[in-house]
């Protein structure tokens, strides 16, 4: 009998809460969230509005639910961009090797060298705020990371017999990177994408709390926070809601990437 | 008969600049269609670089080699390394004809069939994936994938070295029985004489990059010339 991995049973389950309240909250919430209420100025939390309501009137638990949205999008988009495109990357170097491997790997570095939250401050700065330039922000500074997974891994399948065999039989390259090895190299790469999720979020978040995020149109959760800290005495509630979201979206991916190192561990 | 490979003068090096060290000097062998060739040393003595140097896979060599069969394949020493763990044993068994452009899915999975039926393999091992398998089963895997596109000459590296005695005799037995039912034409590498004398009627004897002896099975464990020989001879012996 296998030992259960609790660890990858709850960020499951706590990710998939996460998920559902996000998602809904993309198409559907209690009260409009930008909706004001001059009676309900800093309401307490109560059956009505269960986190309260802020300085304008507006439910704060619709606004978490909106901005969780918001922030999940993007962290989704950064993903699957940044994703895809270390994922090309990275197995090409690793498997190709030599002289371009060198080269595109000494630009990642050059990427890398620099904090990534503080280069993507620097790009929104001159391409200005909105969710797509996040975005593309960040997607692009997230490459090189998982270029340098999924490069290593690479690295290390291709010099087994498998890959050798294959090569043997006349099976083309492109195939057996993508289709011989890749499969192989999956528990790895989730692992990476639960990490870089979890980056992608709290990068998100601090660069819109910065200001210089997405736009009042679409509100995402470290938007909401710059907002909230205004009158964190006042609606301490406010603050507490997006932070607790936050932590709770974060330590679900995390505890997902904890539980497949574990199962990796075992060897199964 | 026809020559099936040819090798005269064959040097090799590993390494660059300074690194850069000889591992096969002056190797010349032959091998005839459907003889199986023994070569027997111990590791370190070049007898893979001088298997990946007829396969195409070394690129730093001088000399001559000529292979008269297309697609010659090769037999691994570790099954848990040569079957790739992501993918089932219909999927190894049939990715070699996909990559040989045969297209038709039905006559592939015919393919399949019959070879899993050669190599001693039942039906419900199809679905199977690497870890759910015998090291020997694995082994029967990994002989059927290079044996499948119908390649007349297979290297065999140390195919049995991994397993244990009982199970080297069957893939030893299903070897010779494959040899015969396909007509093939076999090197057989090794550091264990017994297992080459099972299989090979001639042999070349390898250390340190050279063939100190080659000749007729028989004459070379009756009546060995080189010290060398008798040495491996000794140890086997002594085990």
């Amino acid at each position: 009998m296998r030992r259960h991995n609790w660890y990858l049973r709850l960020g499951c389950l706590l990710t998939a809460v996460m998920v559902m309240f996000s998602l809904v909250g993309c198409f559907w919430t209690p009260y409009d969230p930008s909706a004001l209420s001059s009676t309900d100025r800093y309401a307490a939390p109560s059956l009505t509005h269960l986190f309260g309501c802020d300085s304008l009137g507006r439910d704060i638990f619709s606004r978490v639910m909106q901005g969780a949205g918001t922030t999940l999008s993007i962290a989704f988009a950064v993903l699957l961009l940044g994703g895809t495109a270390g994922l090309v990357i990275g197995a090409l170097c690793g498997y190709v090797g030599g002289a371009a491997d060198a080269l595109v790997m000494r630009l990642c570095d050059a990427v890398a060298a620099f904090p990534s939250i503080l280069l993507a401050l620097v790009v929104l700065a001159v391409t200005g705020p909105g969710k797509r330039n996040v975005i593309l922000a960040l997607g692009v500074l997230f490459i090189p990371s998982f270029a340098r997974l999924v490069r290593g891994e690479f690295l290390r399948q291709r010099e087994l017999d498998y890959v050798k065999a294959a090569r043997l039989a006349g099976v083309r390259e492109l195939r057996i990177v993508f289709v011989h090895i890749l499969p192989n190299t999956l528990p790895v790469l989730l692992s990476g994408v639960t990490i870089g999720f979890n980056n992608a979020v709290l990068a998100e978040a601090s660069m819109s709390y910065l200001g210089i995020g997405v736009t009042p149109q679409d509100p995402s959760l470290g938007y909401m926070l710059s907002e909230a800290q205004g009158f964190l005495m006042r609606a301490p509630w406010y603050t507490g809601a997006l932070a607790g979201t936050v932590i709770l979206l974060v330590l679900g991916a995390g505890l997902i990437g904890e539980g497949i190192r574990a199962r990796m561990g075992d060897g199964t | 008969m026809a020559e099936l490979l040819s090798v005269s003068h064959l040097n090799s090096w590993y390494g660059r600049g300074k690194d850069r060290r000889q591992v096969l000097r002056d190797v010349s062998l032959t091998l005839e269609a459907g003889e199986t060739l023994g070569i027997v040393g111990e590791s370190g003595s070049g007898k893979s670089t001088l298997a990946r140097c007829i396969l195409g896979l070394e690129r730093d060599i001088q000399g001559t080699i000529q292979v008269n069969t297309p697609h010659p394949q090769m037999v691994f020493q570790d099954p848990y390394g040569s079957l790739n763990p992501a993918k089932t044993v219909a999927w190894i068994l049939e990715e070699p004809l996909r990559a040989a452009g045969l297209r038709d899915r039905g006559a592939r999975q015919a393919k399949v069939r019959e070879m899993l039926h050669l190599i001693g393999l039942e039906e419900e091992h199809l679905s199977r994936r690497p870890a759910q398998l015998s090291g020997g089963q694995r082994q029967r895997v990994a002989i059927g994938a290079a044996l499948i596109q119908g390649s007349k000459l297979v290297i065999l590296d140390e195919p049995v070295s991994a397993l244990d005695v009982t199970l080297q005799a069957q893939i030893l037995q299903l070897l010779a029985d494959l040899r015969t039912e396909l007509g093939l034409s076999c090197i057989l590498i090794s550091h264990d004489l017994t297992v080459v004398y099972q299989l090979c009627r001639r042999v070349a004897v390898m250390r340190s990059g050279v063939i100190v002896e080659q000749g007729d099975a028989d004459d070379i464990y009756d009546r060995p010339q080189h010290p060398y020989t008798r040495e491996l001879l000794a140890a086997c012996l002594s085990e």
